[in-house]
């Protein structure tokens, strides 16, 4: 209960730290907005849906990676340590997770209108849709936000980031890339909770992993 | 005798099993095979002269006993009216086919069936396209000439003929041992990186490294033979199969592993933070070695590329070479990532010292 | 350090061995059953473990030295 209430705490303190540095959000934006309009004009066209499938989770991945390389090295050491002593880790570590999913989750949606808008939307059912994001939303926090706590203990951690978790998301991605084509219509949606499953197993055992190997990495 | 075998014995249990699975790799002959055929089709009522291309077979010395059908199914063959036997490898089948055959399809595909005593029976599936313009009002009555029966064995120890792979078959014994041990090696690097973690010893951590660039080694080479394999029997070298980009991803994973390592400058924060990703990492590669080629389709052998390798694909004979490669291959690789790590050991107890 | 320069160069070499490997569609490889496909396979074994050996060689050429010049020092 106790770390329940200091996950919401956290929470409550990552939103306002970003409500009050609004240009980093503004940054991840700006971000989103400039690569879809680049893909755009690269293309020129309307996008084919399976090649629009792809592109949209590719601009989803570098915008998520930009995002999240910043929760655990935009706070100095000393805080980060402030922090540990008075909390949790572990509740730290959810709240950062929950905080990326979340911002994530806010990211895809965005680039789903933006991007439908710019070069069609081939979704057939974009609720569907919008919960694959939602799962997506979720691995990639997962991943992403363990690899950012590893990533900034060390002086490149942007591009470490970078290096560390690609590979890491590559199985995720896979399987978000064949869900959202049945969301096109492309495939047949019976095998559809098969899918899904894998998914949420794949997220249950790195959140669990994350949780365990967490304690290893912020001790100095 | 057994502290022998631990501390020792291993390393060498590892070269007599590599060099058995060498000898018995190369030496083995593989079972006879159909290799060619013509013609590929013919019309129901011909008369087909058969030109069959055999490899590893015996046909002038068997020229006796040599028997050949064509198969529709286990109880419809239809049997060779005279064999001309010309060379060892060549001969020509002829084959007198009825007007009308006992299928209501147009097309029947039939298997060439070729026995004697020396080679043993050796089929070619999809020999001959046999096409019939009328179907048989009622059940036809199915004359095929002396029945399929007593057939015989050939030589007991024989690989498999497949008429793709042919004698690259035995790149089994050594392209295929190098995934596995990467696999093996690169488990035991995760053992040895949980293991720190949990006592804090920094040769643990020396272990787990020297594991891992063993296991690169061993994957790269995985990668390369794979692609040499795959440019003669699957006609490019990459073809994007899911076992070919897993095990790529592996390598990327591996090698930023190092890139990580190298970019920590603390030796207990390095030890600590990257045996916490190794962890993480092995975890999130689990998924790509054991649950996505089971649903993805793949040229690689094994049910829709199943990670274990089916009955189909490997045989008997196959396994006598296969699986002591595989352990063998594994124990070499532990044994180089050893002295690998016996080095790193004195390197780091030189810097103490100083 | 150095062998995982090399490793990533391997890397990104691979487009272009694969590029060189189908334009040198030569028939001796295919010739007897493509028993040589396999010979180029454990050519390749042997090449790789042979540089690896040559990598760990290396590594223990420095070892030595350091340790000479640790035993002139102390």
């Amino acid at each position: 209960m106790k770390t329940a209430r200091e996950i919401w705490y956290l929470l409550q303190k990552e939103l306002v730290l970003e409500w009050r540095q609004r240009y980093a959000l503004s940054g991840i934006l700006l971000y989103v907005l400039s690569t879809i309009f680049i893909v755009y004009s690269g293309f020129q066209q309307k996008l084919a849906a399976p090649l629009w499938n792809v592109v949209f989770w590719i601009i989803m991945l570098f915008a998520s990676v930009n995002a999240v390389v910043k929760s655990f090295v935009q706070e100095s050491g000393y805080r980060q340590l402030y922090y540990y002593t008075l909390v949790n880790p572990l509740a730290l570590l959810m709240a950062k997770v929950l905080y990326n999913t979340l911002l994530l989750l806010f990211i895809g949606l965005l680039t789903l209108i933006v991007f439908g808008m710019v070069a069609g939307n081939p979704v057939e059912q974009v609720g569907m849709f919008a919960g694959i994001i939602g799962l997506g939303s979720l691995g990639f926090g997962i991943i992403f936000t363990f690899i950012s706590a590893i990533a900034a203990r060390t002086r490149h951690s942007a591009t470490l980031m970078a290096i560390l978790s690609f590979p890491l998301v590559i199985p995720v991605l896979m399987e978000l890339i064949k869900l959202s084509l049945t969301a096109m219509g492309f495939t047949e949606s019976t095998g559809i909770e098969k899918d899904v499953m894998i998914l949420l197993g794949i997220d249950l055992m790195l959140m669990g992993l994350a949780m365990v190997l967490f304690p290893f990495l912020w001790r100095d | 005798m057994m502290h022998w075998l631990r501390t020792q014995g291993w390393k060498y249990l590892g070269l007599v099993l590599v060099l058995y699975s060498i000898v018995m790799g190369m030496v083995v002959p593989l079972h006879s095979g159909i290799s060619a055929r013509t013609p590929l089709s013919a019309d129901a009522g011909d008369t087909v002269a058969m030109h069959v291309e055999g490899y590893n077979t015996h046909f002038a010395q068997a020229q006796e006993e040599l028997r050949a059908w064509l198969m529709l199914d286990d109880s419809l063959t239809l049997a060779a009216s005279r064999i001309a036997v010309q060379d060892d490898r060549h001969l020509v089948a002829t084959f007198v086919l009825p007007p009308l055959l006992p299928t209501e399809k147009q097309v029947a595909n039939f298997t060439l069936v070729i026995d004697n005593p020396i080679d043993g029976v050796t089929l070619l599936p999809e020999a001959l396209f046999v096409r019939q313009d009328t179907v048989a009002p009622q059940a036809v009555v199915w004359q095929g000439g002396p029945e399929m029966a007593r057939l015989h064995k050939g030589p007991a120890l024989t690989f498999p003929f497949r008429n793709i792979l042919r004698e690259t078959i035995r790149n089994t014994y050594f392209h295929v041992p190098m995934w596995f041990a990467m696999i093996l090696v690169f488990i035991g690097s995760v053992v040895y990186s949980i293991r720190y973690l949990r006592r804090q010893q920094p040769t643990d951590d020396a272990y787990a490294a020297a594991l891992t660039t063993t296991g690169i080694v061993l994957g790269m080479l995985g990668l390369f033979t794979g692609m040499i394999w795959a440019n003669y029997t699957w006609g490019r070298p990459w073809s994007g199969d899911i076992k070919q980009n897993m095990t790529a991803i592996a390598l990327l994973v591996y090698l930023a592993y190092f890139v990580l390592r190298y970019s920590l400058e603390d030796r207990e924060v390095r030890a600590r933070v990257s045996a916490a990703y190794n962890v993480f990492a092995f975890a999130a590669l689990i998924p790509l070695i054991f649950v996505i080629p089971r649903l993805t389709d793949s040229l690689h052998p094994g049910n829709g590329g199943n990670p274990a390798i089916g009955s189909e694909d490997l045989d008997n004979t196959m396994r006598l070479v296969f699986y002591p490669a595989v352990i063998g291959w594994t124990l070499i690789g532990y044994w180089i990532s050893q002295l690998l790590w016996r080095i790193n050991r004195l390197e780091e107890r030189l810097l103490d010292e100083e | 350090m150095k062998l995982h320069l090399a490793a990533s160069l391997v890397f990104l070499l691979l487009p272009l061995a694969s590029a060189w490997s189908q334009s040198e569609q030569t028939d001796f490889l295919r010739q007897t059953g493509m028993i040589y496909v396999v010979v180029a396979v454990m050519a390749v074994i042997f090449v790789g473990i042979g540089i690896y050996l040559i990598y760990i060689d290396r590594k223990l050429t420095r070892l030595e030295n350091q340790i000479s010049d640790h035993d002139q020092n102390g």
